[in-house]
């Protein structure tokens, strides 16, 4: 729960914690921590064999202890005081034993509210539909939104962030910045009331690299208290004074916080089972000193950029499976695919991630981010109705089930992951007066659905 | 003077090892009886030490060895040089071992460093000394380091779109101040792109970490 008692004590954290060197931080400190506690609770994906969608409870409720156990020993770091930043075992677990069970953001009609879910829960994920951040140029924002917006299968909506501003090149922490965030909170506002949904939440400000964009933009007329608000943890498990900036604005105008923790595979966490207690202890810390309402983690290839490989996914499964076994913490999966619009891998890659996150107790499914987020314009609102469709026709879905499924679907694609199939941009895959897919992108959306049918998965 | 196969590989055996404890003492010590045994520094560095961090870097390319050995390899090989290697090269003003002088950084306003960090180490374990100025490094700071370094290259990486233009600054202001044919100008990172990086003037791009090491070397001829 969000208040300034427990702000003062974060931040307090932040200035009186022991002083260690960064460089100590990531090349010993983490590295071993992580080391010495997968030993310790015997942490070896390798075990489950191929399964991507593993049912083994007993090493998913070690995978908890092995994450809390680290968040308990490591704590976070804060890079400006160069202060590691403690907290006792029951520091800890107080705030997860009491976290709320819900959330509810967006505002009247347009209102939702996102649930603790179980391990195959027939409940429906919630979705939050967009292109997470990647970049579209300033003419096709409006558009580019409102093709998320316009579909009722979306829950809340993320936001990409824009190339130029009023035609000018735009500079972090900059004058140039805070026009951005203004533009993004004008110009996605906008998307969600010709789509009718004004009250649809936005995950913003997503333009906001620093702290003045989100001060800025999230004052009176721009992003409302009801809109989800990102605040990042830098990995691994640290914090300055720009995103706790963020947070303290955040927590005194009582808005919905939703913090993100990118961890990168074969990096300072090392391999899937690093990466699988990384992601534990990311949601466990992102609780500690964030006060989060939304947790997600998304971890990244380092050299295809994206979260669809099959150990990536693995990780993601049990690490899911052991947060919905163990925590309140509402949880989100980001699906990171390499495939692009207009092409058949990104719909199997969403597919794969979507059934994954049902089954594995996730709570809500947060983009696709096609092409990994990183290719200018190419993201479109058909890939978010797919990713709906799939999730919630995999509600209530059985491990067993989903494991075979996503070992069928991954084996569709895990061959062109590094051919970096990145689809075409917006305009080559809409119309952009009736902001309709083009038939060429809805025939390849509607061939998918039908091979998922036949193999068979509930659609409609 | 050479030593024998064997002592070639018990001595990579060693330094391996070293790295994986990472530790930099285990790896002075074995510096200092290598050379004791009369192995001279530069035959250590090419004989021992690159073997070792190239199969590093190689086992890195295919995520068989993670980002923590890899920032071992930089620490223990980087401690070697400085105390054991380095001394007695410049007492007998011998050639540096080193493939040329590398500042590398993330720009201005940026705090993604994972990459960057790949990038500095993948090049420090290929036979560059690198000096690497952490994230949101501003124009004037790349530029000051290249300076008070005698750097060869200024290596810039940013993933994220607002701290493309930085790059740009440091082109510009390198141009103003008449220092543009003095250092190299490498650029990397998500966004950017090889075109981005030929349109604002850069002498060399690199999709991955194992191409900035290419683009390296080509730019320093080695
Ligand atoms: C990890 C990550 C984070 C972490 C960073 C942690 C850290 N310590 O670095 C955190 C969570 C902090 C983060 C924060 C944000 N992020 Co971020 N992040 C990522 C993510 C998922 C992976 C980046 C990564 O590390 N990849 C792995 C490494 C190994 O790859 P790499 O960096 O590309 O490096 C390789 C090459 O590019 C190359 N290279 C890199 N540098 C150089 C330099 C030279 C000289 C050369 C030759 C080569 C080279 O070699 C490297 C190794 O092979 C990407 C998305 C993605 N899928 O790529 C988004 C991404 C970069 N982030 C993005 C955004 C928007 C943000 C935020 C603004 C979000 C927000 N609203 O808060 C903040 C920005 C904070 C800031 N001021 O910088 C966008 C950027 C969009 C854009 N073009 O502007 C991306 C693309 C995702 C997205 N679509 O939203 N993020």
């Amino acid at each position: 729960m969000k208040q300034t008692t427990r702000l003062l004590d974060i931040l307090d954290r932040a200035e009186n914690g022991p002083i260690v060197e960064e460089s100590q931080w990531d090349m010993f400190l983490v590295p071993d921590e992580i080391e010495r506690v997968r030993s310790e609770f015997d942490i070896h994906l390798d075990d489950v064999g191929d399964s991507i969608v593993p049912q083994d409870d007993a090493l998913a409720d070690r995978l908890f202890d092995a994450g809390l156990a680290l968040a308990e020993r490591l704590g976070a770091y804060c890079v400006s005081t160069s202060r590691r930043m403690q907290f006792t075992r029951n520091e800890i677990l107080n705030p997860i034993n009491v976290a709320p069970l819900s959330i509810s953001f967006g505002e009247d009609l347009d209102q939702h509210t996102e649930h603790k879910r179980a391990i195959e829960d027939p409940a429906h994920m919630t979705i939050k539909g967009g292109g997470v951040g990647t970049p579209v140029p300033e003419d096709l924002y409006l558009l580019v939104h409102q093709s998320y917006a316009q579909e009722p299968l979306i829950d809340a909506m993320i936001n990409c962030t824009m190339e130029r501003v009023y035609g000018r090149e735009i500079r972090s922490r900059s004058p140039w910045e805070i026009l951005t965030g203004w533009h993004e909170a004008e110009l996605t506002k906008a998307a969600c009331k010709r789509a009718g949904r004004p009250g649809l939440a936005l995950g913003c400000v997503e333009n906001a690299v620093s702290d003045v964009a989100e001060l800025s933009a999230s004052s009176y007329g721009g992003f409302s208290r009801r809109d989800w608000h990102h605040v990042a943890m830098i990995s691994e498990f640290k914090t300055d004074y720009m995103l706790l900036n963020k947070l303290t604005h955040l927590v005194r105008t009582g808005s919905v916080i939703h913090s993100f923790y990118n961890t990168i595979y074969g990096g300072s966490v090392g391999g899937k089972d690093g990466m699988a207690i990384a992601i534990v202890c990311g949601c466990i810390m992102l609780q500690m000193i964030y006060m989060t309402n939304t947790h997600s983690v998304s971890p990244s290839h380092p050299f295809l950029d994206n979260d669809t490989c099959p150990e990536i996914m693995v990780a993601i499964s049990v690490a899911q499976q052991a947060l919905a076994r163990n925590s309140r913490l509402l949880t989100d999966v980001v699906i990171t695919p390499v495939g692009g619009p207009g092409t058949k891998i990104l719909l199997y890659e969403t597919a794969a991630m979507a059934i994954l996150a049902a089954a594995s107790g996730a709570c809500g499914l947060i983009g696709p981010r096609s092409a990994a987020g990183t290719v200018p314009a190419h993201v479109s609102g058909l890939e978010a109705r797919f990713m709906a469709e799939v999730a919630h026709a995999a509600a209530g879905m059985s491990r067993n089930d989903a494991d075979s499924l996503v070992r069928r679907l991954v084996a569709k694609y895990k061959d062109q992951l590094d051919k970096k199939p990145i689809g075409k941009s917006f305009p080559e895959v809409y119309d952009l007066v009736t902001l309709k897919p083009l038939p060429h992108w809805q025939a390849i959306y509607e061939e998918v659905k039908q091979e998922l049918k036949q193999m068979g998965l509930n659609l409609t | 003077m050479s030593i024998s196969k064997d002592m070639k590989t018990e001595y990579q055996k060693q330094l391996h090892l070293a790295i994986q404890a990472g530790s930099a003492d285990k790896g002075i010590e074995l510096a200092r009886n290598a050379l004791d045994k009369g192995l001279v520094p530069v035959e250590f560095f090419e004989e021992i030490i690159q073997p070792v961090l190239e199969d590093l870097g190689d086992r890195f390319s295919r995520l068989e060895a993670f980002l923590p050995e890899l920032m071992r390899g930089g620490m223990v090989v980087k401690a070697v040089q400085e105390k054991v290697l380095e001394p007695i090269i410049h007492e007998q003003s011998d050639e540096m071992a080193s493939r040329g002088k590398i500042i590398i950084g993330t720009c201005q306003g940026d705090i993604h460093d994972i990459g960057k960090n790949m990038v500095a180490l993948m090049l420090q374990v290929n036979g560059f000394s690198v000096v690497d100025l952490g994230t949101s490094v501003s124009s004037r700071d790349f530029i000051e380091a290249a300076k008070r370094e005698n750097a060869d290259i200024i290596a810039m990486s940013t993933l994220i779109t607002p701290s493309m233009p930085f790059m740009k600054d440091v082109i510009a202001r390198l141009d103003s101040l008449g220092l543009r044919d003095r250092f190299k100008i490498i650029t990397g990172g998500a966004p950017v792109t090889r075109e981005w990086a030929n349109e604002i003037g850069a002498d060399g791009f690199g999709e991955d970490a194992v191409e900035a090491v290419e683009a390296c070397r080509q730019l320093m001829g080695v």
